[in-house]
């Protein structure tokens, strides 16, 4: 009734420009006080007033708890769409008035008692009136609410008990009844109420609101779970799209927790492949890939390939929308295994010219992964004369898309090299844009050392005529550090020396640096005469800066030629550990404590060398795909329900992997910290940690092995997880499998006095260990005394004498991986043929494991750098794995190629491993696994 | 036309104006049902009043807007941003909670020093009179320190919400009063 006169007249015209806030604020004053209340003028008010709120404006706390109770004061009034406008002006409010909670009586009352077309809204305003104290009081309210014979009724209340819930849990868990119910019942049947005037058709919506809701009720019950999903599947039980979709989420987070369900829901899958619509069967397929990524040896590839070709024919279709949640899917695929893809690369071509942006350039970057060594070329062709009609965000996924493929195509690099070449020069964009594809360059230059040259090449041309400071001093930078090993070095003088002469002063100070590092060529005198007469040019430059580049880089270069350490200073050969310099400074800042008359001491932080920075770098990027891949299948709902997924449930117990390294690090620094390992010398190697325990044991144990030059350290650090229990003095017994046999002579040990409730520390273990590499393996089992803690003083008790006691943990085994550092190399095959020592063996394993797995764990032990891609098992029956690292004891290198085939038996390996040092090589290749 | 004079008449009478009447008191005092009692006639079942319940009734050809505020410690102090243009106040007692006459005392004379309330007439109830050993409406009146109360129309009733006795009396003197003074 009143819906329909709100349209009839308008008094107020609608323009552009916002009311004046006070102006409203003194009309809602006054307007909502008369006696009696105009129901419409009231109604235009509040509409502007929310108008105002909707543009972010506010009012301050007290005017708007004026505000508030000057609108609640209309509840006196009964008319219907009044009392909706006032809902909806209570849940604005609700946002910064604290007195909402004034309105809850009335709005109850409009639950019970109101017209049918206001109930709804009045059930969806409780949850913003509502708080932990008076929830229940709307529990009987929203029970008999949520199995109402009217789905607006139910969808509302169903809503309002999910938005209650992390409110007052405890009075929404006693819905669940009620909940299922509203599941089960489709709520068709409408029109047994006369007064209800606007068309009656069911979306059985409610089914999907009562299941996201009874998921939340559950979720901690898996079983619970597991029946309600199975209760859902008959074909008439569900009648709404969205709640299939929903159904399907809920099963995700079922597989994710226990993957042997999967078999059980694959037939239902299949059914829903052939829904007649189509975010069902997008989700289904979502469902499956994301599961079969984490998961593989529970899907099976021919199912794998029929959710493939599912997501092909949805390629076809004209819906913007479908396409695009399609190709997001296939995308994520592609970047684990995109040779299952590749089925669908035809479909995808004709995706690119696509009109709507956004699914031509999924469609490109998806195409970019799954294209094989013969259309790269082809591909890059047909993007770079797409790459200039799209704006500069599109362009920058297309240049990072196109800077992975350099990292998995490197032999493809002259195509990848020209396209960047053109479009670096060519095209219009920001820096942003520019910046990304500079980065890809310098990409390509350090790991794909023949496209060395002409890229820096190019470079030079481009930075003749670049308008960006950052991208001219970056690429100057580069010139300077590759250009000297270069055949032509004398080319890249004249490009920065015309730097020198043409730009300002931070690029002029950038390109002393890069031309002084040009005076240390090998064999090349004249180049070296000409850089001395240029700096000294530059020396009377007039700036400053420019000028003490100029003359710190002479004084170098003149006494290079009889001090080594003056070289290092114009070209560094390593760089440090930043995070740990970054640590060690601010304490040096902080401690002060003779006003920096010691000098800051940087011998203690880790140094780098060139190959050592890359190899970091090369894995950050390697795990940065993977990752991004698994984060990407995990988190790519947004809506709360899938945030559900607990972060623990299936990416594993693994720490971050940044956490990880800053974790190491502070092992290290606290294990230096201890006066008896000072006389052990330097630290040469730190194992990362290792769990020795569940996750969810009594006392969570993480062990560290150190090694030194004669000793080794094993670090154990212990948490405890058990309330009101302290453990005294806490150590590991290690007992060596190899009994007497054994090399490694126990020193001492340093345990924990008292290790209280939720407290991590560390006990240790030191060794004397001949020089060389000793392998062993330890029996661990952790020793202490427990005793009761007052949980009031948190005290042991006086006269508790406690009782010892002793708990299993895994062993630690000190293996070959430990004394290796993983390390770069840019010709794998060269490397391994140089190599002198060669070692062969050969491994049956029988456990059901895949390819996959098998190289992860291969990876883990050697410690070593996997290249070439070949972390990555592309082939599910046979792959090869390169891998090369360093000897941490004396810098030799270690090259190793592990072959495997899976077949029925299990799996086979052959490593075949080359090396300079004999015994290291040896005890690697035949300690793999 | 009719209603042209309908309306004359209510202007004549002040009919066409509604008057603001709070109904206040402690927690579990009755208020709520003394507000249906008025409306509807009969006893409905209560839960603690969150907030408040605002009914408008026609007694006498007057039309009443009547506002039964919670009760509740918490409430209280949002009570007085119901005060503006309040025609009377009925205070309502539970004449059988002798323990918390001080706190009913207390709330009902700060209340009536708020510049709003001046020229509101105070009814009170003595409420609860059904059940044994509810205090007399005199023994209320002394705990109350009614006869402290200066230039103000006030009344007590004993009452009782539940069986509907003296409600009827109270609000009678009440428009009584308010139509002499005010209207």
């Amino acid at each position: 009734m009143s819906a329909q006169t709100y349209k009839k007249k308008h008094e107020t015209t609608i323009s552009g420009e916002l009311p004046d806030k006070m102006t409203i604020y003194q009309d809602c004053m006054t307007t909502f006080n008369e006696s009696p209340v105009n129901a419409k003028r009231c109604r235009i008010l509040i509409s502007r007033l929310l108008r105002l709120l909707a543009n972010g404006e506010t009012f301050p706390e007290n005017e708007a708890t004026t505000l508030f109770f000057s609108i609640s004061k209309l509840f006196q009034h009964k008319n219907d769409s009044l009392r909706q406008s006032v809902y909806v002006a209570i849940k604005e409010l609700s946002k910064i008035s604290e007195d909402v909670l004034m309105a809850t009586s009335s709005i109850m009352k409009d639950v019970q008692t109101g017209s049918p077309l206001i109930v709804p809204n009045a059930i969806r305003s409780l949850t913003y009136v509502l708080d932990e104290s008076t929830a229940f009081s709307a529990e009987r309210l929203l029970r008999s609410a949520i199995v109402s014979r009217d789905p607006a009724v139910s969808s509302a209340a169903l809503i309002t008990s999910y938005n209650l819930l992390p409110i007052s849990e405890a009075t929404v868990k006693r819905f669940a009844n009620e909940t299922h119910e509203a599941i089960k019942d489709p709520k068709e049947v409408l029109g047994d109420n006369p007064e209800r005037d606007y068309p009656a058709r069911s979306t059985f919506i409610t089914q999907y609101h009562a299941l996201g809701l009874l998921y939340e009720l559950k979720k901690n019950d898996k079983l619970a779970l597991l029946k309600i999903a199975q209760e859902c599947f008959p074909n008439w039980v569900l009648k709404s799209s969205i709640a299939k979709v929903e159904l399907i989420k809920v099963m995700t987070d079922l597989v994710f927790r226990d993957p042997s369900l999967f078999e059980s829901f694959q037939n239902q899958l299949e059914q829903w492949f052939a829904s007649r619509h189509e975010s069902v069967q997008i989700e289904c397929a979502k469902m499956i890939t994301s599961f079969a990524m984490a998961h593989p040896s529970y899907v099976s590839s021919e199912f794998f390939a029929s959710t493939i070709t599912l997501l092909q024919s949805m390629l076809t279709v004209p819906r913007p929308p479908t396409l695009f949640a399609a190709l997001r899917i296939l995308n994520k695929v592609s970047m684990v295994s995109p040779e299952k893809v590749v089925i669908c690369n035809p479909e995808l071509e004709s995706l690119i010219n696509h009109s709507n942006r956004n699914i031509s350039t999924y469609a490109i970057t998806t195409l970019l992964k799954t294209g094989t060594d013969k259309n790269i070329s082809n591909l890059i062709s047909t993007i770079t004369k797409f790459i200039h009609e799209v704006s500069d965000d599109f362009k920058i996924i297309i240049i990072n898309a196109v800077r992975t493929l350099s990292l998995n195509f490197p032999h493809e690099w002259k195509s990848i090299l020209d396209f960047l070449i053109d479009i670096l020069k060519n095209s219009e964009g920001g820096f942003d844009y520019k910046n990304s594809i500079v980065e890809a360059l310098i990409e390509i230059v350090s790991f794909v050392p023949q496209s060395k040259e002409p890229a820096l090449e190019n470079l030079c041309d481009f930075i003749e005529d670049c308008e960006y400071n950052e991208l001219l001093v970056r690429i100057l930078h580069l010139l300077g550090k590759e250009g000297p090993s270069t055949s032509q070095p004398s080319l890249y003088v004249r490009h920065i020396y015309n730097r020198v002469v043409l730009e300002n002063s931070i690029i002029r100070s950038a390109a002393v640096v890069a031309l002084s590092k040009f005076a240390l060529t090998k064999n090349d005198s004249a180049l070296n005469e000409s850089i001395i007469s240029l700096l000294r040019r530059i020396a009377n430059d007039k700036d400053d800066e420019v000028r003490d580049r100029a003359t710190i880089a002479l004084k170098f270069i003149e006494s290079s030629k009889e001090n080594i350490k003056a070289q290092d200073l114009i070209q560094s050969k390593y760089s440090y550990d930043l995070s740990s310099l970054e640590k060690k400074l601010t304490t040096y800042m902080s401690s002060n404590e003779d006003s920096f008359k010691t000098p800051f001491d940087a011998s203690a932080i880790p140094k780098y060398t060139e190959d050592e920075v890359k190899a970091m770098e090369l894995k950050r990027k390697q795990e940065q795909l993977t990752n991004a891949d698994l984060e990407g299948i995990n988190n790519e709902d947004e809506e709360p329900i899938t945030k559900r997924l607990d972060t623990n449930t299936y990416k594993g117990a693994t720490l971050d992997e940044h956490e990880q390294d800053l974790l190491s690090t502070q092992y290290i620094e606290e294990l230096l910290s201890i006066e008896e390992f000072k006389v052990f010398g330097n630290l040469i190697n730190s194992s990362k940690p290792i769990s020795l325990t569940e996750s969810e044991a009594e006392f969570e144990v993480r062990g560290v092995k150190h090694l030194f030059k004669e000793h080794v350290v094993l670090q154990f650090n212990i948490a405890n997880t058990l309330p009101d229990v302290a453990l005294d003095n806490v150590s590991v017994a290690c007992i060596s499998q190899l009994e007497d046999e054994s090399q490694l002579e126990e020193l001492f040990t340093i345990p924990i006095e008292r290790l209280l409730p939720s407290v991590e520390s560390p006990c240790y273990i030191a060794y004397k260990k001949p020089e060389g590499i000793v392998l062993d393996e330890f029996v661990n089992t952790l020793t202490f005394t427990s005793r009761e803690l007052n949980p009031d003083t948190n005290e042991v008790y006086e006269g508790d004498e406690g009782f010892q006691d002793e708990y299993e943990i895994d062993s630690s085994v000190l293996s070959a991986g430990d004394y290796i550092k993983s390390s770069f190399v840019s010709s794998f095959d060269t490397a391994f043929d140089e190599l002198s020592n060669s070692e062969v063996a050969v491994y049956n394993l029988q456990e059901d494991l895949s390819l996959q797995d098998v190289t992860n764990r291969l990876i883990t032990s050697t410690s070593c750098l996997p290249l070439e891609n070949s972390q990555n098992v592309s082939d599910s029956s046979e792959h090869t794995l390169k891998l090369f690292g360093k000897s941490a004891l004396n810098g030799s290198k270690i090259a190793l190629i592990v072959r495997m085939v899976k077949s029925s038996k299990g799996i086979a390996l052959k490593a075949s491993g080359k090396a300079e040092d004999a015994t290291l090589c040896s005890s690697l290749v035949n300690g793999l696994l | 036309m009719g209603s042209y004079f309908s309306s004359m008449f209510d202007r004549l009478w002040g009919v066409n104006k509604e008057l603001r009447i709070l109904i206040l008191g402690l927690d579990g005092a009755g208020k709520t049902t003394i507000l249906y009692r008025l409306q509807i006639g009969e006893v409905v079942t209560t839960k603690p009043t969150i907030g408040f319940n605002v009914e408008t009734l026609t007694y006498k050809n007057l039309k009443l807007n009547v506002w039964d505020l919670g009760g509740q410690t918490s409430i209280r102090p949002y009570w007085r941003c119901y005060y503006a243009d309040t025609a009377a106040v009925i205070f309502v007692v539970d004449s059988t909670d002798k323990d918390r006459m001080a706190t009913a005392s207390k709330e009902l004379h700060l209340m009536l020093q708020e510049e709003e309330l001046q020229d509101a007439a105070l009814l009170v109830f003595a409420n609860k009179q059904d059940q044994p050993g509810a205090l007399s409406a005199s023994e209320v009146s002394r705990e109350l320190n009614l006869v402290e109360l200066k230039d103000r129309s006030w009344s007590i009733v004993a009452s009782s919400a539940i069986k509907g006795e003296g409600i009827t009396e109270g609000l009678d003197w009440l428009i009584e009063v308010i139509k002499e003074e005010q209207l």
